[in-house]
Protein backbone atom coordinates (compact mmCIF):
# COMPACT_ATOMS: atom_id res chain seq x y z
CA UNK A 1 0.00 0.00 0.00
CA UNK A 2 0.87 3.66 -0.90
CA UNK A 3 0.29 6.57 1.17
CA UNK A 4 -0.23 10.46 0.26
CA UNK A 5 -0.97 13.59 1.75
CA UNK A 6 -3.33 16.26 -0.22
CA UNK A 7 -4.31 19.47 1.48
CA UNK A 8 -5.62 17.34 4.92
CA UNK A 9 -6.60 14.11 3.58
CA UNK A 10 -4.50 10.77 4.00
CA UNK A 11 -5.21 8.64 0.74
CA UNK A 12 -4.43 5.30 0.74
CA UNK A 13 -3.76 3.49 -2.80
CA UNK A 14 -3.73 -0.47 -2.64
CA UNK A 15 -3.35 -3.25 -5.60
CA UNK A 16 -6.68 -4.62 -6.20
CA UNK A 17 -5.80 -7.76 -8.99
CA UNK A 18 -4.04 -6.03 -11.99
CA UNK A 19 -5.39 -2.97 -10.87
CA UNK A 20 -5.71 -0.17 -8.08
CA UNK A 21 -8.10 1.09 -5.24
CA UNK A 22 -7.74 4.42 -3.67
CA UNK A 23 -9.27 5.19 -0.33
CA UNK A 24 -8.94 8.51 1.48
CA UNK A 25 -9.34 9.70 5.07
CA UNK A 26 -10.07 12.95 5.95
CA UNK A 27 -8.84 15.12 8.59
CA UNK A 28 -12.04 14.78 10.73
CA UNK A 29 -11.78 10.67 10.39
CA UNK A 30 -14.36 10.23 7.68
CA UNK A 31 -13.40 7.60 5.18
CA UNK A 32 -14.46 7.37 1.67
CA UNK A 33 -13.39 4.57 -1.41
CA UNK A 34 -12.29 7.38 -4.32
CA UNK A 35 -12.04 4.92 -6.64
CA UNK A 36 -12.06 1.20 -7.60
CA UNK A 37 -10.70 -1.19 -10.32
CA UNK A 38 -8.35 2.10 -11.70
CA UNK A 39 -4.87 2.56 -13.30
CA UNK A 40 -5.63 -1.14 -14.98
CA UNK A 41 -1.98 -2.44 -15.44
CA UNK A 42 -0.36 0.10 -14.57
CA UNK A 43 2.75 -0.14 -12.21
CA UNK A 44 3.53 1.32 -8.67
CA UNK A 45 4.84 4.81 -9.84
CA UNK A 46 2.38 5.58 -12.54
CA UNK A 47 -0.74 4.61 -10.49
CA UNK A 48 0.79 6.64 -7.51
CA UNK A 49 1.10 10.08 -9.96
CA UNK A 50 -2.16 9.18 -11.33
CA UNK A 51 -3.90 9.16 -8.19
CA UNK A 52 -2.32 12.01 -6.70
CA UNK A 53 -3.68 13.89 -9.90
CA UNK A 54 -6.89 12.49 -9.99
CA UNK A 55 -7.31 13.43 -6.16
CA UNK A 56 -6.04 16.61 -6.98
CA UNK A 57 -8.98 17.25 -9.47
CA UNK A 58 -11.42 15.09 -6.81
CA UNK A 59 -10.69 17.29 -4.44
CA UNK A 60 -9.60 21.06 -5.80
CA UNK A 61 -8.75 23.27 -3.75
CA UNK A 62 -7.93 26.56 -5.27
CA UNK A 63 -9.74 29.87 -5.60
CA UNK A 64 -11.24 31.61 -9.01
CA UNK A 65 -11.04 35.29 -9.37
CA UNK A 66 -14.05 36.64 -11.46
CA UNK A 67 -14.73 40.22 -11.83
CA UNK A 68 -16.12 42.46 -9.38
CA UNK A 69 -19.50 41.78 -7.79
CA UNK A 70 -20.68 44.16 -5.71
CA UNK A 71 -23.62 42.87 -3.93
CA UNK A 72 -22.12 39.98 -3.56
CA UNK A 73 -22.19 38.68 0.50
CA UNK A 74 -18.90 37.22 0.17
CA UNK A 75 -16.76 39.90 -1.52
CA UNK A 76 -13.45 40.85 0.05
CA UNK A 77 -12.81 44.15 -1.55
CA UNK A 78 -13.23 43.95 -5.10
CA UNK A 79 -12.90 39.89 -5.39
CA UNK A 80 -15.90 37.77 -5.11
CA UNK A 81 -14.83 34.60 -4.06
CA UNK A 82 -16.56 30.98 -5.57
CA UNK A 83 -15.84 27.60 -5.96
CA UNK A 84 -12.34 26.60 -8.03
CA UNK A 85 -12.37 26.04 -11.45
CA UNK A 86 -10.40 22.76 -11.65
CA UNK A 87 -9.97 23.40 -16.01
CA UNK A 88 -9.27 27.33 -15.89
CA UNK A 89 -5.60 26.90 -16.93
CA UNK A 90 -4.37 29.72 -13.90
CA UNK A 91 -5.84 27.51 -11.41
CA UNK A 92 -3.73 27.46 -8.44
CA UNK A 93 -3.87 24.21 -5.99
CA UNK A 94 -3.49 25.37 -2.28
CA UNK A 95 -1.51 22.39 -1.00
CA UNK A 96 -2.11 23.92 2.27
CA UNK A 97 -4.85 23.18 5.45
CA UNK A 98 -7.52 24.65 2.58
CA UNK A 99 -10.03 24.61 5.41
CA UNK A 100 -8.43 27.26 7.38
CA UNK A 101 -7.97 28.71 4.36
CA UNK A 102 -10.57 31.51 4.02
CA UNK A 103 -10.26 32.43 7.81
CA UNK A 104 -7.05 33.90 6.68
CA UNK A 105 -8.10 36.43 4.23
CA UNK B 1 -22.68 2.47 -29.44
CA UNK B 2 -21.27 -0.28 -26.98
CA UNK B 3 -21.44 -0.30 -23.69
CA UNK B 4 -18.69 -2.36 -23.18
CA UNK B 5 -15.43 -0.37 -22.52
CA UNK B 6 -17.57 2.98 -22.84
CA UNK B 7 -17.31 5.49 -19.90
CA UNK B 8 -20.16 7.04 -17.85
CA UNK B 9 -21.01 9.45 -15.49
CA UNK B 10 -24.55 8.77 -13.44
CA UNK B 11 -25.81 12.03 -11.42
CA UNK B 12 -27.44 10.71 -8.54
CA UNK B 13 -25.69 7.74 -8.81
CA UNK B 14 -25.74 7.30 -4.95
CA UNK B 15 -29.25 5.65 -5.06
CA UNK B 16 -32.56 5.16 -6.79
CA UNK B 17 -32.48 5.66 -10.78
CA UNK B 18 -28.83 6.36 -10.62
CA UNK B 19 -27.49 3.70 -8.65
CA UNK B 20 -29.65 1.00 -10.85
CA UNK B 21 -28.05 2.92 -14.08
CA UNK B 22 -24.68 2.97 -12.61
CA UNK B 23 -24.31 -0.81 -11.28
CA UNK B 24 -26.11 -2.08 -14.71
CA UNK B 25 -23.31 -0.32 -16.66
CA UNK B 26 -20.34 -1.46 -14.38
CA UNK B 27 -22.31 -5.40 -14.54
CA UNK B 28 -22.27 -4.81 -18.49
CA UNK B 29 -18.15 -3.89 -18.61
CA UNK B 30 -18.75 -0.06 -18.80
CA UNK B 31 -16.79 2.54 -16.32
CA UNK B 32 -18.56 4.80 -14.31
CA UNK B 33 -18.09 7.93 -12.40
CA UNK B 34 -20.72 8.44 -9.71
CA UNK B 35 -21.57 11.53 -8.95
CA UNK B 36 -23.94 12.35 -5.77
CA UNK B 37 -24.29 14.89 -3.41
CA UNK B 38 -24.32 12.22 -0.21
CA UNK B 39 -20.90 10.97 -0.04
CA UNK B 40 -22.53 7.98 2.36
CA UNK B 41 -24.63 7.00 -0.81
CA UNK B 42 -21.46 7.27 -2.79
CA UNK B 43 -19.55 5.25 -0.80
CA UNK B 44 -21.99 2.14 -0.57
CA UNK B 45 -22.58 2.25 -3.97
CA UNK B 46 -18.99 2.23 -4.54
CA UNK B 47 -17.64 -0.02 -2.58
CA UNK B 48 -21.10 -2.55 -4.19
CA UNK B 49 -19.02 -2.32 -7.50
CA UNK B 50 -15.76 -2.76 -5.69
CA UNK B 51 -17.22 -6.35 -5.03
CA UNK B 52 -18.76 -6.75 -8.59
CA UNK B 53 -14.89 -6.11 -9.87
CA UNK B 54 -15.80 -2.87 -11.61
CA UNK B 55 -13.82 0.36 -12.39
CA UNK B 56 -15.51 3.43 -10.82
CA UNK B 57 -15.18 6.57 -8.98
CA UNK B 58 -17.31 8.48 -6.45
CA UNK B 59 -17.22 11.86 -6.91
CA UNK B 60 -19.48 13.85 -4.33
CA UNK B 61 -20.90 17.49 -6.31
CA UNK B 62 -23.65 19.13 -6.19
CA UNK B 63 -25.06 19.47 -10.16
CA UNK B 64 -26.12 23.19 -10.00
CA UNK B 65 -22.80 24.29 -8.83
CA UNK B 66 -20.62 25.06 -12.57
CA UNK B 67 -17.51 24.45 -10.38
CA UNK B 68 -18.87 21.41 -8.87
CA UNK B 69 -19.58 20.05 -12.60
CA UNK B 70 -16.28 20.63 -14.08
CA UNK B 71 -15.14 18.80 -11.06
CA UNK B 72 -16.79 15.41 -11.43
CA UNK B 73 -16.14 15.60 -15.54
CA UNK B 74 -12.23 16.26 -15.13
CA UNK B 75 -12.45 13.84 -12.43
CA UNK B 76 -13.45 11.59 -15.10
CA UNK B 77 -11.52 12.13 -17.61
CA UNK B 78 -8.24 11.90 -15.37
CA UNK B 79 -10.02 8.12 -14.15
CA UNK B 80 -10.45 7.00 -17.80
CA UNK B 81 -9.31 9.27 -20.17
CA UNK B 82 -12.34 9.35 -21.92
CA UNK B 83 -16.52 10.06 -21.98
CA UNK B 84 -19.00 8.10 -23.81
CA UNK B 85 -22.33 8.26 -21.55
CA UNK B 86 -23.90 10.70 -19.36
CA UNK B 87 -27.06 9.87 -17.63
CA UNK B 88 -28.50 13.05 -16.02
CA UNK B 89 -30.88 10.76 -12.39
CA UNK B 90 -29.96 13.83 -10.21
CA UNK B 91 -32.93 15.05 -9.05
CA UNK B 92 -35.61 16.40 -5.97
CA UNK B 93 -38.96 17.17 -5.08
CA UNK B 94 -40.41 19.73 -2.67
CA UNK B 95 -44.06 18.98 -3.70
CA UNK B 96 -46.78 21.41 -2.69
CA UNK B 97 -49.89 23.50 -4.36
CA UNK B 98 -49.00 27.07 -5.48
CA UNK B 99 -51.66 28.19 -2.94
CA UNK B 100 -53.81 27.09 0.09
CA UNK B 101 -57.09 28.31 1.06
CA UNK B 102 -58.32 28.94 4.24
CA UNK B 103 -61.35 26.66 4.68
CA UNK B 104 -63.41 29.01 6.45
CA UNK B 105 -62.64 32.62 4.23
CA UNK B 106 -61.61 31.19 1.11
CA UNK B 107 -59.20 33.29 0.71
CA UNK B 108 -55.34 32.61 0.31
CA UNK B 109 -53.43 31.60 3.65
CA UNK B 110 -50.35 30.32 1.93
CA UNK B 111 -48.29 30.71 -1.20
CA UNK B 112 -45.52 27.99 -2.79
CA UNK B 113 -42.31 29.63 -1.33
CA UNK B 114 -39.03 30.01 -3.37
CA UNK B 115 -37.89 27.92 -0.79
CA UNK B 116 -40.09 25.10 -2.79
CA UNK B 117 -39.37 26.64 -6.11
CA UNK B 118 -35.91 27.34 -6.52
CA UNK B 119 -33.87 24.39 -5.36
CA UNK B 120 -36.12 21.87 -7.63
CA UNK B 121 -35.14 24.22 -10.51
CA UNK B 122 -31.57 24.28 -9.37
CA UNK B 123 -31.02 20.46 -9.03
CA UNK B 124 -33.66 19.17 -11.59
CA UNK B 125 -33.18 21.75 -14.80
CA UNK B 126 -30.07 23.92 -13.76
CA UNK B 127 -28.57 21.03 -12.70
CA UNK B 128 -29.34 18.55 -16.05
CA UNK B 129 -28.12 21.72 -17.98
CA UNK B 130 -24.67 22.30 -16.78
CA UNK B 131 -24.30 18.07 -16.83
CA UNK B 132 -25.61 17.73 -20.51
CA UNK B 133 -23.50 21.14 -21.42
CA UNK B 134 -20.33 19.98 -19.83
CA UNK B 135 -20.19 16.65 -20.49
CA UNK B 136 -21.41 17.87 -24.09
CA UNK B 137 -18.02 19.73 -24.19
CA UNK B 138 -15.96 17.32 -23.57
CA UNK B 139 -17.43 14.51 -25.97
CA UNK B 140 -17.43 17.26 -28.54
CA UNK B 141 -13.16 18.40 -27.68
CA UNK B 142 -12.41 14.99 -27.14
CA UNK B 143 -14.22 13.19 -30.42
CA UNK B 144 -15.59 10.41 -28.41
CA UNK B 145 -19.05 8.72 -29.40
CA UNK B 146 -21.51 10.16 -27.02
CA UNK B 147 -24.99 9.59 -25.25
CA UNK B 148 -26.81 12.13 -23.33
CA UNK B 149 -29.63 10.94 -20.81
CA UNK B 150 -32.03 13.40 -19.13
CA UNK B 151 -34.40 11.82 -16.77
CA UNK B 152 -38.18 13.26 -16.98
CA UNK B 153 -41.03 11.79 -15.96
CA UNK B 154 -44.44 11.14 -16.78
CA UNK B 155 -45.14 13.74 -14.65
CA UNK B 156 -44.54 16.05 -16.87
CA UNK B 157 -47.44 16.28 -17.97
CA UNK B 158 -48.76 18.43 -15.34
CA UNK B 159 -49.22 17.46 -11.65
CA UNK B 160 -51.36 18.90 -9.31
CA UNK B 161 -49.42 19.68 -5.89
CA UNK B 162 -46.04 19.31 -8.49
CA UNK B 163 -45.65 22.68 -10.25
CA UNK B 164 -42.47 23.11 -9.77
CA UNK B 165 -40.98 19.18 -10.45
CA UNK B 166 -43.34 18.77 -13.57
CA UNK B 167 -42.16 21.93 -14.83
CA UNK B 168 -38.27 20.91 -14.60
CA UNK B 169 -39.33 17.72 -16.16
CA UNK B 170 -41.50 18.50 -18.89
CA UNK B 171 -38.14 21.24 -20.07
CA UNK B 172 -35.99 17.84 -19.38
CA UNK B 173 -38.03 16.10 -21.90
CA UNK B 174 -37.68 18.42 -24.36
CA UNK B 175 -34.19 18.95 -23.73
CA UNK B 176 -33.30 16.19 -26.18
CA UNK B 177 -34.69 17.84 -29.34
CA UNK B 178 -33.01 20.81 -28.60
CA UNK B 179 -29.78 19.30 -28.41
CA UNK B 180 -30.31 17.26 -31.32
CA UNK B 181 -31.39 20.14 -33.24
CA UNK B 182 -28.12 22.24 -32.31
CA UNK B 183 -25.95 19.00 -32.98
CA UNK B 184 -27.23 19.04 -35.92
CA UNK B 185 -26.34 22.26 -37.17
CA UNK B 186 -23.39 22.08 -35.86
CA UNK B 187 -22.66 19.16 -38.37
CA UNK B 188 -22.00 16.95 -34.82
CA UNK B 189 -23.32 13.64 -35.84
CA UNK B 190 -21.21 11.00 -33.19
CA UNK B 191 -23.74 12.43 -30.18
CA UNK B 192 -26.83 11.70 -29.28
CA UNK B 193 -29.31 13.03 -26.78
CA UNK B 194 -32.31 10.66 -25.31
CA UNK B 195 -34.77 11.46 -22.26
CA UNK B 196 -36.20 8.62 -20.15
CA UNK B 197 -39.87 9.45 -18.93
CA UNK B 198 -40.43 7.10 -15.72
CA UNK B 199 -43.68 6.59 -14.00
CA UNK B 200 -43.71 5.50 -10.55
CA UNK B 201 -40.98 3.85 -9.38
CA UNK B 202 -39.51 1.68 -6.45
CA UNK B 203 -37.34 3.86 -5.72
CA UNK B 204 -37.08 4.63 -1.57
CA UNK B 205 -38.48 7.47 -2.03
CA UNK B 206 -42.04 6.12 -3.54
CA UNK B 207 -42.00 2.73 -1.58
CA UNK B 208 -41.36 4.41 1.83
CA UNK B 209 -44.82 6.34 0.96
CA UNK B 210 -47.87 6.38 2.91
CA UNK B 211 -48.91 2.68 1.97
CA UNK B 212 -52.58 3.41 1.24
CA UNK B 213 -51.39 6.46 -1.17
CA UNK B 214 -49.21 3.57 -2.69
CA UNK B 215 -52.31 1.33 -3.33
CA UNK B 216 -54.35 4.30 -4.67
CA UNK B 217 -51.49 4.68 -7.24
CA UNK B 218 -51.11 1.38 -8.35
CA UNK B 219 -54.49 1.15 -8.93
CA UNK B 220 -54.04 2.51 -12.05
CA UNK B 221 -50.62 0.65 -13.10
CA UNK B 222 -51.79 -2.04 -16.03
CA UNK B 223 -48.96 -4.18 -14.95
CA UNK B 224 -49.96 -4.04 -11.14
CA UNK B 225 -46.66 -2.73 -9.21
CA UNK B 226 -44.55 -0.06 -9.87
CA UNK B 227 -41.69 0.09 -12.61
CA UNK B 228 -37.83 -1.16 -11.18
CA UNK B 229 -35.09 0.72 -11.08
CA UNK B 230 -33.30 -1.84 -13.23
CA UNK B 231 -36.19 -1.91 -15.69
CA UNK B 232 -35.23 1.79 -15.88
CA UNK B 233 -31.53 0.70 -16.47
CA UNK B 234 -32.07 -1.90 -19.23
CA UNK B 235 -33.71 0.57 -21.11
CA UNK B 236 -31.25 3.17 -20.95
CA UNK B 237 -28.71 0.58 -21.76
CA UNK B 238 -30.52 -0.16 -24.97
CA UNK B 239 -30.33 3.45 -26.04
CA UNK B 240 -27.02 3.39 -26.04
CA UNK B 241 -26.47 0.27 -28.00
CA UNK B 242 -29.33 1.28 -30.36
CA UNK B 243 -27.87 4.36 -32.50
CA UNK B 244 -31.41 5.49 -33.88
CA UNK B 245 -32.93 6.48 -30.62
CA UNK B 246 -31.96 10.10 -30.36
CA UNK B 247 -33.80 12.96 -29.99
CA UNK B 248 -36.73 12.15 -28.61
CA UNK B 249 -38.17 11.14 -24.97
CA UNK B 250 -39.40 7.61 -24.16
CA UNK B 251 -41.97 6.76 -21.09
CA UNK B 252 -41.67 3.93 -19.44
CA UNK B 253 -44.80 3.12 -17.09
CA UNK B 254 -45.50 0.03 -16.72
CA UNK B 255 -48.99 1.04 -18.47
CA UNK B 256 -49.69 4.14 -16.08
CA UNK B 257 -53.45 5.35 -16.87
CA UNK B 258 -55.77 7.43 -16.07
CA UNK B 259 -58.75 6.51 -14.07
CA UNK B 260 -61.13 4.69 -16.35
CA UNK B 261 -58.10 2.95 -18.29
CA UNK B 262 -57.12 5.56 -20.79
CA UNK B 263 -53.53 5.44 -21.38
CA UNK B 264 -51.07 8.65 -20.41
Amino acid sequence: MQTFRYNDIEFSLTVAGDAWDLASRSSDGREAIVGTGLFAGAGADDALLRAKSLSKTIYPAGIRLVGPDVDHPLKIGDMKIVGPDVSHPNLIYWDKDSTSFPRTL
Amino acid sequence: MEIKGSVAIVTGGGNGIGEAVAKYLISNGAKVAVVDVAQKNIDRVVKDIKEMGGEAIGVQANVASEPDTAKFISATLAAFGKLNVTVACAGIIRDGTMLSLDKETGKVNRKMGLDKWQPVIDINLTGTFLTLRDSAEAMVNGGWEGLLVTISSVNKEGQVGQINYSSTKVADALMPKIIVGEFQLRHIHNIRCVGIAPGYTATPMVEGMNQEALQHILKDVQIGRLVRPEEIARLIGHCIENEAIDGTTIEITGGLCYEGGVAK
